[in-house]
């Protein structure tokens, strides 16, 4: 019960749901589009260079590697379950639940940024391989979902004007890819002392730098639910909600058979529940363009990321917690 | 001044390069590409500030041109929003230099 009130006491929360409030209450306010962008990258440049440097000190072996491969799979696999529950359980189209199931097999980096903070407050200790884990589930979700819409349609003839490697690039060029594995590589590479000299700068306002990104998440995510909620019905809203929890379970039991630390288990299990708004979203436009944006983004932004970060950490650290003490 | 026709697309930012690939496909000269900021279409509001991932963002693409070429630019294009969301409307319009267009 702690945990869970530190969570939703924490500053980073409290700023998201201020701007949740004043989104839903349409106030006009706003933080510049590209100032967004921007965080977003810092954010990610940030977490990539801990992960690297901490990777640097010797933290990746061959139980990280195990780590990494079940991840994969997990990411290959959840949207197989996704789809087929939205399919039974809703009244979504099979292009618009293949595309709302890749959004649920890949990650929300700003998720794993906050479990980051929640299972630090928690006194857990976190290894640097986890970012690499966390680039690595962005993409096998989305061939996943492609796999699984191209079986629905049949053979479908190509979009007038696209090219063969556009959805490619996308997939594996898009910023949180580039910039997550970029960071980690330079982090790695430099090291401690590489770090030292960035410090004042990626590590000292990490924590007001994420207040201020989730503030904008919190206007996203109320904005996004105040015009796009008449596309969701009930289940596909129930679906936001148990979605998580039925892949954080899949990942606790990953996490156990790996005998994972509390922390780095924490960590896996919160990016197999988080539903990714950025990367996903932008190759389903290109991949699946007849998928209703306003459904899927609706429900990972507006319903599944304020579930997971206010809900769903302390629930995930004490599942962690759990796991580690039954590891044990 | 001497007429030509001007094509407006309205339509998502992802789809544009596609867009603008079949624009120079059909001869049009030159276009333009602007950004929209939030709209109203299909029982949905949409806005740059609602979506972090900027992958629902719309742009407006603006090209004036010969008849003929606008014209067979409206037959690609009329597929290409058979798959993605857009609004294409055309209209006549006098030019100062016919030879640009």
């Amino acid at each position: 019960m702690d945990l869970a009130f530190g969570t939703l006491l924490s500053p980073m929360v409290l700023f998201f749901l201020l701007g949740l409030v004043v989104a839903l209450l349409k106030s006009q306010m706003t933080i510049p589009e590209a100032f967004a962008k921007g965080l977003a990258i810092y954010l990610m440049m940030s977490i990539g260079l801990k992960g690297g440097v901490a990777i640097s000190k010797g933290d990746l072996g061959w139980d990280a590697g195990f780590v990494m491969i079940w991840a994969i799979a997990l990411s290959f696999l959840l949207p197989v379950i996704a789809y087929a529950l939205l399919r039974t359980t809703t009244r979504l189209s099979e292009v618009d639940a293949a595309a709302t199931a890749a959004h649920y097999g890949s990650i929300s980096i700003v998720t794993f940024v906050a479990a980051g903070q929640a299972t630090a407050a928690a006194g857990l200790e976190t290894s640097g391989y986890l970012v690499a884990v966390a680039a690595l589930m962005e993409v096998p979700a989305i061939i996943s979902a492609l796999v699984i819409a191209r079986r629905g349609a049949g053979k479908t003839s190509a979009v007038a004007g696209s090219d063969r490697g556009e959805l490619t690039r996308e997939v594996l060029l898009n910023a949180s890819v580039v910039v997550l594995l970029g960071s980690l590589l330079i982090g790695w590479v430099t090291g401690e002392a590489g770090m030292k000299t960035v410090a004042p700068f990626f590590v000292d306002p990490f924590q007001g730098v994420l207040c201020l990104f989730l503030l904008d998440m919190g206007l996203s995510a109320g904005r996004g639910l105040r015009n796009g909620w008449r596309q969701l019905g009930p289940g596909s809203i129930a679906f936001g909600v148990y979605m998580p929890l039925i892949s954080a379970s899949l990942a606790a039991g990953v996490a156990a058979l790996n005998a994972m630390g509390a922390g780095d288990a924490a960590l896996l299990i919160t990016l197999a529940a988080s539903a990714s708004y950025i990367a996903v979203p932008a190759a389903m436009r290109l991949a699946l363009p007849k998928a209703k944006p306003s459904i899927y983004l609706t429900l990972s932004l507006g319903i599944t990321f304020p579930f997971n970060l206010i809900v769903g950490l302390p629930l995930y650290i004490w599942l962690a917690n759990a796991i580690s003490a039954g590891v044990a | 001044m001497h007429s030509r026709l001007r094509l407006e697309l309205i339509i998502e930012r992802m789809a544009a390069p596609r867009a603008c690939k079949l624009l120079e496909a059909a001869g049009l000269t030159g276009y333009t590409v602007l950004p929209a900021l939030s709209g109203f279409g299909g029982q949905t509001r949409w806005s740059r500030d609602a979506d972090m991932s900027a992958s629902s963002d719309m742009v407006v693409l603006i090209s004036i041109g010969a008849e003929a070429q606008v014209r067979a630019a409206l037959n690609e294009l009329e597929s290409l929003l058979g798959s993605h969301i857009g609004v294409l409307s055309v209209g006549e319009v006098q030019v100062l230099r016919p030879g640009r267009f």
